[in-house]
Order: C-alpha cells, then structure tokens, then sequence
C-alpha cells in the first residue's frame, strides 16, 4: 500500500461515527477549517461556514500514537500545511487542502508543543518549527523538510520544557536565534490545576492569557490586561472520559471572529464566539456552535453504509450488529466478519460493496435484512454464511479483537482461525472440527502481535508491555517464556499500514523471531527483523499481478469501535487482470491478440519497449495463471501449499467473474455521473454500471501509508435540508473535492476505460457476469424497473463488443476533457497545442458545443498543477508504477484502429503525472 | 428472572468498583510512584556506605544521563494525573477509569524503557554531548567517556582516541550509532579523524534502580488488572456501554 502505485481507497465507515476524543485543537487563521487530532492517533478537519456551522470533512491517518500538538506550518493562506506530532516522537506535515501528507519524520522524543515562526533573511522568507518536549532543549526544524536544524539548549539546569511563547518585536529583527533569546519566555514548571497559554498577535498590543481551570468549569480570558472574560462552562452534557481541550483563537482577517473552540473526549466541537464590547464582566455561556462526530453521522439520509448491513439489522432493531474483527482473502475475494454476539460472517467482498454503495436490482435487499446472517445456504448477492457461532470456551472467550488465518500448518491447525480473546488469550478454533483446539492463556497484558512459525508449530506472542511468549501449537504448552524484556516486535499492528502479503510477512518475521529468541541476541535480533520487514514489504510491492487488484482492509481508530471497511483498488492490477483474462479468452475473432501484436510491432520500430515489457509480463502472468487456475498465488509459497490451495479451491464456490466485478464496482464509482445525461444512459443500460446511493467516500493514499479518508458527512455544508442531486453525489460531488483526489480518478478511469475499450467482453451486462450464481428473484417481489428498462441484449460478441468500445470510449473522452485543462495549465507550448488539436479531432462525437459546456461547468473543480511541492527527500514518481509503462515514458494503445500514445510526465516530483494525448 | 437478578448484582458490584475499588488501587498506585519518585531525589544526609556514595554520584550527574532526568519526568507526569483523581472524585464509567490507566501505562512504560535502555549515539554525538563538558578541568582531548544505565547497571566507558593522519593509508570508514563502541570504530570530528585504540567499561549494580524497575512492572501490573477488572463487566454486559 506505498504510495507509488495508484491505488484508490473507498470507505465504507458505517453507521457509527469512529472515536475522537480530541487531544488537541487548532484553528486555521481564515477560521474556515478546524483541525482536531485525537488519543488515537488521527486528525480530522471539519470545515466552518462564516456563520460558524461545522461540519467533518475528511480523517487522516498515519500516527501511530496520540496527537500531542497541532500547529500551522505555512505562513500564507494559498498553501494551508499543518504540523502534527504524536506521543511516540512521529511529526507530519500535511495539506490541509487534499489531506496529503508531504513530509513525514520520526524522533526518539515526543513534542508537545509547536509553534510557527517565520523571518525573512534579506529577501528571503525562512520558515522554522520551534518543537518542545520530552527533552531538555527546544528543537529548531525546518518547516518544509522537518529537519532538525539547531537546538537551544540552556545552561543552567536543563530540564523538560512544559511551554514555550515567542514574542515579537519590531525591534528586532535579526537572526531567529537572537530573537529567540531575547523574546522567548520559558516555563519550566505548570501549575497543576491550572493551565496557561498566551500568545501575542502581530502589530497588535492585544495579547490574551487563558487560565484554564482544570478542576473548577470556568475559563478566564485577560485581553490586553484591560478587561477580561470569564466564562462558566456547562456541566458535561454527556459523560466524559477524559478533561476537554480548550483553546483561544483570534481571526486575523474577515471575519474577525474571537472563538474559544472546545473539543472533548466524545468528538465534539464546542464554538463560542467571544463578543468584543463587553469588558470586565461574565459572558454568557450559550454555544455558538456545537457537533459531535456521531451527531454529523445521525444526520445523513441515507445512514452512512457499512460492508454487511444488509447482513446485520436484525427486523426488531434498528441497528445493526456491530463487525468487531474481519480479514479479506484476496485469492477468493472474500471477507470473514466476526461479530459482536459471536458469529462470523463470509460475504463475497466486490458484491456487498456493490450492495452498500450502488443503485441496483439488489436495491430492495438493502437494509432489509436477509435474515439476520442465519442464511447458511446462499451464496447470492448480499448473502453470507455464518461459520462459527458463539466460540467462547466456557465463557471465557467473549470477545474476538483480532482474527487471522492461518494457513501452511500441520493438518489440524491447517483450518484454524486465530482468535484473541479479552482475557488476553489466543484460541485457535477449527472451522473444520468447528471447536476450539488451541487455548494460550496466561498473558498479564493485552496481545498485539501474533505471529507464527510454520514448520515447528510455534506460535508466538507479543504483549502490550514488550513481553513475548513462545507457545508450541499442538501441545498446549509454553515452551518458552521470555516476560518482560524490553522490546516489541516492530512490525506494527496498526492495520492502517498492514500489507497484504502479511502471511509471507509474517513467516519470515516469525522465522526469524524463534530463530533468535533460541540465540538470544536481543540487539542483532531488533536490526534483523526491521531489515527483514523492510524486506516483505518491498516484496509485497513487487507482486503485483497476483490478484490484488481489491483488497479490504478492516480498520478501526479505536479498539472498541466496530470495524470500518476500506476498499483498496490497485488500477495497475485491475488492468493487468483483465489483460490477462481478456488474453486467455479461447475466442480467435478478438481485439487483444491484435493489441498485442500491434504493440510488439510498435516495439519492433524501436518507439516503445515498454509495450513489449507489459506484452512480457502478460504473457508471464498468463502461463502463472493458466498453470493455477485463476488462482493468485505467492511465488515465495511452498509447493505444497499450492496443492493444498488448489484443494480448497474445489470447495470454493467461487464462480462469478472477481475481476470484471471489481472492475464494475470501480467503474460506477469513479464515472463522473450527472454531467452528461445520455453518457449515463449509456452506462446504465449498455455498461452495466450501477448509480451511487450517496456521496461516495473516497480517499487518497500519500506518502509512507499515510492516508486521508473522506467522512461521508464531506458534503453536508452542501446538503442543507434537501435532498442531493444526482450530479452531487456523482460527478461534481466527488470530484470536487481535492485537486489530487480528482487526478487520480481521472487517471484511472481513463487508463481503466481504455483497457475496457480493447476487450471484447467488457460489458458488465451480458452472459459472462452470469457464471455467477444469478439470485433468483424472491417470490413476492416485484421486478425491478431496471430489468424492464434494460435494452434486448445483443447477442453476438463481436456486435456487442464494438457497441461498448463506442461507449467506454466516449467515457475515455469525458475523462480526457476533464483532464484537459489540466493540460492547459501545466506547461509547455507545443505538447498544449498537439494535446489540443488530437483532443479536438477525438471528441469530434461529443461536439464543439458540449465539450466546451463541460469545460465550462467543470472549470470550478479542476486541479491546479502549477504549485510545486517541495520536498527535499526524492519521491518515487508515480507515473513509473503508473501501468509499469516507465523508463521512457510513453506508450503505444490501439484504440479501435486509432493509435494513441500516452506520455507521462513528473516534473513536479510528487505531483502525479500528466497524461497527453498526441 | 435470574438474568435480571444477575444483572442487578453485577450492576452494584461495577458501582462498587468505580467508587471504592478504584480508588483504593489508584492510592496503591500513588504510593508505590512516591517510593519510586523518592528515589531520584537527594538522599537524606548519612553517605557512609558505597550505596549511598554511588547514589549521589548518578544524581548529581543526572543532567548528564539524560537518562534519570526523563524517567523521573516520566514518573511525575504519571503521578501527576492520579493526583487529579483524589477521593473525592466520583468515576462514571469504566471508560474513564481505563482512558486514565492508559495514560498512567504510557508514561510508566516509557519510564521504565528509559532506564532500559540506553540510548545509541555515534562518536561525534558523545563527543559533543553534555557528558563531555561537564568536567572541570576538561578531558584531554584523546579520552571520551559515556556515562548511561542499563537495566539496573551503570555503566562508565571510557574510550583512549588517538588521532589518525591526514594521509593515512588506511581507509577511513565512520562507525554508527551504538551503546558500545569497540575499538577500531572510527569518526570525524571539527575536520579531525579519530580512531578507537581502547576501550575501558566499568559496571556497577545499583540496587535502587533495580527496585525502581520493580516498582514500576508492579504499577504496570496493577493498572492492567483494574483494566481487565473493568472489562469483566463489559463482557457480562454484552457491549453495553459501560
């Protein structure tokens, strides 16, 4: 899940709203946006109407710790950056705008607190992070690098610094280092029950000191020393876990409101607006402004969906049963849900995000409930089986947290799944034996890492405290305790940045684990194991037309939330899947064999070996795939786990068609719908694609696995009151999110259209989508409008397949006009004109007219390529994972007899790349 | 009827644990932290001993090991939250009383690895670090000496650095960052190569940093007890918020 491939996430959170109990507050100084980070590690940024009405827009992801302090770190409002800091030494910078995360470090010390400062050397404008913490200095860092530069140190008995205020002067002006001397107050000490901030406006005398009472519910505000509030805070409403935070802001422009911002452990935001005129008396506490997470959540029509609703609402209640712990296996496509009474769910993975996020025939079972997860028989859209029920050895067990099969073991435990109880002990229960065959009890702290050694059968186990212990599976008994030396396995089990080959992760880590506890080299064993996982996971990268175009990851903020499912697409896999199964078609009258040859013909002028590479890769994959049955396989995998899995492959009622599957799921939620009416009349009908229930919540994956996830409330300053238009929830809803969210989604869309256009069968109507098991539609209910709608299906392939490669290929045009102004915009005169001029001659079908009213209507949400990011450390460009179509930088397609060539720039090193037609 | 009955039993019995238990086991923990805290301060006038002796050399030199001066933060700002919570406090729910065990966990988890484990520094870093000014007279310029505790150890080593020559055959390759330097390890420093010639490690048992481990793995054990103890409850509340 690097960032260098184009992978897209879509979420699906679910009806409740994750925990955020802030820890830490800032407001942007144009007071439109309010950054909270919180206990658990995440930031959320919740947008702010002038007239103070809030509401969460996107979660960004990537701390492993709690938020310690938030800061701004950029001095104009053009490019909005923020600094965060966790409690285990991590420092982010993000774009506040897209919720890209640009440069990331890690220190052995935590930070808790930050403050911008700027200075101009000659006409140079420096920006610097002065970071205090749990150190004895103040660490001077470069803003846009995060680099250590300098420390201050003190002479006279350093300590920890507790806070820190820089205060300015017109008088000096000299090096940050003198100011800071001169003007920096240091409190060593804070009082206990008091807190105290204050800070000092520019070229203002108003400066204000916040007392803060952590016993008694008041706060005082002093301005300027002149006159003061003092505000008498509610009782707590609902029951808090922790003490609120509680901050001062002061707008710098329009509208000049002075806010007092509350956020508090139930992920509420609290606004008061502090009148100017009334000096020296009590304010009155009414609210100005005040939301919680869960309360943004409630208000969404439709709910927001989670990935087994429709499995989940029992008929007598009216929530559903909360997913507590799940596991995707990507070679069946298929998600296992525990839940919270204890059963465990298996839905196939594509068709329920179908279920949760598109309109369809399946509509009326949505929400519905097919029988509260019971169904043990179907197999059809939204229904699972249930495995498990009720696993809990003698009550004990009440509570699965994690669950992760194993596989490659000794017979028995060949069919187990593993399972963490809240008694800090692992079961392993046999789905065959359907019993628990494995209990290791005996663990004082909770469980955070488990892993396995295969050919011995050990399992070991790694508690929150640094503890290990080494069980031996088949004989119940502890073969080796080695409790309470400090060390925790460094692999994380922070499922944000989990990788999908964390079987073959795990094997190794696991090897080496035993190998070296038996050796006892606790140091050479801590190097080992980092370079090792450093290892797997670039592996993990390299496997890249294994069948991991989809893959769901569960992901929760905190241990007691349910689980939220996020879609990984992978586009390069997607398109390498389809290339492969398009290749194995036996039919000989297809389009793709031509594509091939005339690309390796293309090859053989010299232009582009890159097409002769993925024509290479193809034909590899091909031979792999024909060899295992469609089945993904781990190269690493020992051969006799290939018969194994070849075995439980005849078990598997895997039939439908996985690949074309997620590529309909994608499809339907990247078109841009609602912008051009007939184009969606094609798509439904022709295509197959399904229309979005509701703004989908998309996501964006940036740098070192940080992440930034759209809440579904990200539309609701949009949504007042009425109902959302179609074109909201489609096209401009999410495409006018962020200029990075939107590139990428055009990218893939058209790279995906285009693969599309060259296959024959790239209809997601038609008689290959029904090798699945079609649900026979429920006695009683009636047929769906759709159904009546659809056009008389065409029956010739090669009919049908020139229909659909007219149609995707008016979706690869919409995808190129939206894309070209970004063409406009980014540079050099001759490629502009050349794109233009093709363009004009390739969108002759949608007319001079209609593309301009597109243009026109979608200039407002169009991504700005001119901003350079600057980053010293060197990104990977994204364009060369982009379609493995690097080294020299373009490539051939044949486009039904038209040949067009893709060239891809980076020249912004982390932007992504351009896409030219020529 | 008996489910309901059970129910009501277990709700008194949670009630009980937030109002006595709790607070019995958060003043168990405070005091157990004093004793720790007690310790890193000046011991009270009667060095006869080598015990004594030693224990005022670490905390006079505790500035320099960084060591102690974190972990004695650490265990302040652990104290420093259960004295927010005195008896008077009434906890409302089990969520509370686990989001305040956590806090008190962190801080003395990373008390305890302070002590653990020293930190790596290359040579140029010990070089410049605050161990090597702090002698009056300065250290010759071919010693260099590390003060850090390991476990319950203190360690002091002393490194004998000879200078290398400018147009030395040798092929000069500077070492990482390390606890123990062995010699050979070779660094740069004001545009000056230095080689590691000897390398001298002397260890000391302290007694009271061992009791102080052991003070904090008991407050560490007791926090996560008063946790599971809460999420009995939970448990027989079927996810009831609690």
């Amino acid at each position: 899940m690097s960032g260098n491939s184009l992978v897209l996430p879509i979420v699906l959170w679910g009806r409740t709203a994750p925990t955020h109990c802030i820890s830490s507050l800032l407001v942007m100084d144009d007071l439109t946006t309010i950054i909270t980070g919180c206990h658990d590690g995440q930031i959320c940024i919740w947008d702010m109407t002038s007239d103070l009405e809030i509401s969460p827009r996107a979660m960004l992801f990537g701390h492993t710790a709690s938020i310690t302090c938030l800061s701004k770190a950029s001095p104009c409002s053009d490019k909005q950056y923020i600094v965060s800091a966790s409690e285990s030494g991590e420092m982010c910078l993000w774009d506040v705008n897209d919720g890209r995360c640009i440069e990331f470090t890690k220190l052995a010390c935590a930070h808790t607190g930050i403050q911008f400062y700027q200075f101009t050397v000659g006409t140079q404008r420096e920006c610097r992070l002065l970071c205090n913490g749990h150190y004895p200095e103040i660490l001077v860092v470069d803003a846009t690098s995060l680099e250590v530069l300098y420390s201050l140190v003190s002479k006279i008995s350093p300590d920890w610094i507790s806070s820190m205020s820089i205060i300015h002067s017109h008088r000096t002006q000299g090096s940050l280092l003198h100011a800071l001397l001169c003007n920096t107050v240091l409190c060593y000490t804070i009082l206990p029950y008091i807190m105290l901030c204050y800070t000092m406006l520019y070229n203002t005398t108003i400066y204000y000191a916040m007392l803060y009472y952590t016993i008694l519910p008041y706060i005082m505000l002093y301005y300027a020393i002149q006159y003061y509030h003092i505000l008498s805070l509610p009782a707590d409403s609902e029951l808090l876990i922790c003490p609120p935070v509680t901050r001062f802001f002061y707008g710098r422009r329009e509208p000049f409101h002075k806010l007092l911002v509350q956020g508090d452990s139930a992920g509420r935001l609290s606004l008061w607006s502090i009148p100017d005129t009334s000096p020296l008396q009590p304010l009155s506490t009414a609210v100005s402004s005040t939301i919680s997470l869960q309360e943004a959540f409630d208000k969404l029509a439709p709910l927001s969906a989670g990935i087994i609703d429709q499995l989940s609402v029992t008929p007598g209640s009216e929530e559903p049963i909360k997913v507590t712990a799940s596991v995707y296996i990507p070679s069946q496509g298929r998600l296992v849900c525990g839940r919270e009474d204890g059963s465990i769910i298996l839905v196939p993975a594509t068709q329920t995000a179908i279920v949760q996020l598109l309109q369809g025939e399946h509509m009326l079972r949505r929400g519905e409930g097919g029988g509260s997860g019971e169904c043990g028989s179907g197999e059809s859209v939204g229904q699972g089986r249930v495995w498990v029920r009720g696993h809990g050895s003698g009550g004990v067990m009440s509570q699965a947290l994690s669950l992760a099969p194993l596989w490659a073991l000794q017979n028995r435990v060949q069919h187990c799944v593993c399972s963490v109880a809240s008694d800090h002990s692992v079961g392993l229960l046999s789905l065959r034996e359907r019993k628990c065959i494995m209990l290791a009890s005996r663990h004082l702290f909770p469980i955070q890492v488990i892993k396995w050694r295969p050919c011995d059968d050990y399992l070991v186990v790694g508690c929150s405290d640094g503890s290990v212990y080494v069980w031996q599976m088949d004989t119940d008994v502890g073969v080796l305790d080695v409790v309470g030396f400090p060390f925790v396995i460094p692999c994380h089990i922070n499922s944000a940045k989990r990788e999908t080959s964390s079987l073959s992760t795990a094997l190794f880590s696991a090897n080496l684990t035993c190998k070296y506890l038996y050796e006892h080299k606790m140091q050479q064993l801590r190097h080992k194991l980092n370079k090792i996982l450093r290892l797997c996971v670039s592996q993990g990268n390299l496997q890249k037309y294994s069948n991991n175009s989809l893959v769901v990851q569960a992901m929760k903020t905190n241990l007691t939330d349910p689980d939220m499912h996020v879609l990984f697409f992978d586009v390069e896999s997607v398109i390498i899947q389809l290339l492969t199964e398009e290749a194995q078609r036996p039919n000989p009258t297809l389009v793709s064999p031509e594509t091939l040859q005339k690309a390796q013909g293309a090859a053989d002028k010299g232009g582009s070996f890159l097409a002769n590479k993925i024509f290479k890769q193809v034909k590899e994959t091909m031979k792999e795939t024909i060899k295992e049955h469609l089945l993904d396989e781990d190269e690493e995998e020992e051969e006799e786990m290939r018969r194994r899995e070849e075995k439980s492959k005849s078990l598997s009622l895997l039939e439908y068609n996985l690949t074309m599957d997620t590529a309909k799921l994608f499809m339907s939620c990247l078109h841009a719908w609602g912008l051009n009416g007939p184009l969606d009349e094609v798509c439904l009908s022709r295509l197959g694609m399904l229309k979005p229930h509701c703004p989908i919540s998309f996501g964006l994956i940036s740098r070192g696995g940080h992440m930034s996830l759209m809440l579904p409330t990200f539309k609701m300053a949009l949504a007042t009151g009425r109902k959302l238009s179609l074109s909201e929830i489609g096209g401009k809803g999410t495409y006018g999110v962020s200029r990075a969210v939107t590139t990428q989604h055009l990218l893939s869309v058209i790279s995906l259209a285009n693969t599309l256009m060259g296959m024959t069968n790239a209809t997601f109507v038609g008689e290959h989508m029904k090798k699945a098991p079609v649900r026979p539609p429920r006695p009683g209910t009636p047929e769906t409008p759709k159904k009546s709608a659809a056009p008389p299906q065409v029956s010739s392939p090669a009919v049908q397949g020139q229909i659909k490669q007219g149609n995707y290929k008016r979706i690869f045009s919409l995808g190129a006009v939206l894309g070209e102004p970004l063409m406009y915009r980014a540079g050099s005169k001759r490629c502009e004109e050349a794109a233009q001029a093709l363009l004009l001659a390739e969108l002759r079908r949608i007319g001079q007219s209609g593309r301009k009213d597109t243009i026109d209507l979608w200039a407002p949400y169009l991504p700005q390529y001119v901003d350079q990011v600057s980053s010293r450390k060197s990104t990977p460009c994204v364009c060369v994972s982009f379609l493995r179509l690097t080294v020299c930088g373009y490539t051939l397609y044949n486009i039904s007899g038209l040949s067009v060539t893709f060239i891809f720039y980076s020249q912004p090193p982390s932007e992504l790349p351009f896409l030219y037609l020529l | 009827y008996i489910h309901r009955c059970q129910a009501s039993h277990s709700e008194e019995e949670f009630n009980w644990l937030l109002k006595e238990e709790v607070h019995a086991v958060l003043k168990q923990l405070q005091d157990i932290l004093k004793e720790a805290s007690r310790r890193f301060s000046i011991p009270t006038p009667g060095l006869e001993n080598l015990e004594g002796f030693i224990h005022l050399i670490i905390l006079t030199l505790s500035p320099s090991v960084p060591q102690i001066q974190d972990a004695r933060n650490h265990v302040n700002q652990a104290l420093q939250l259960l004295s927010g919570r005195d008896e008077s406090y009434h906890f409302k729910t089990g969520a509370e009383v686990n989001k305040l065990m956590d806090a008190v966990m962190l801080q003395l988890t990373r008390a305890r690895n302070r002590l653990t484990t020293p930190a790596a520094m290359t040579l140029p870093e010990l070089a410049t670090s605050g161990l090597m000014k702090m002698f009056t007279p300065p250290m010759p310029g071919d010693v260099m000496v590390n003060f850090y505790i390991n476990l319950s150890k203190l360690c002091l080593t002393v490194y004998q650095l000879h200078a290398m020559q400018p147009n030395t055959t040798k092929n000069f390759r500077p070492s990482g960052s390390s606890v123990l330097h062995n010699p050979g390890a070779m660094f740069e420093l004001n545009n000056a190569k230095f080689e590691v010639s000897q390398v001298h490690k002397v260890e000391c048992v302290v007694p009271w940093l061992n009791n102080t481990l052991i003070f904090f793995t008991i407050s560490l054990q007791l926090c996560q007890q008063l946790k599971d103890k809460i999420s009995v409850f939970s448990s027989f509340w079927n996810y009831r918020p609690f």
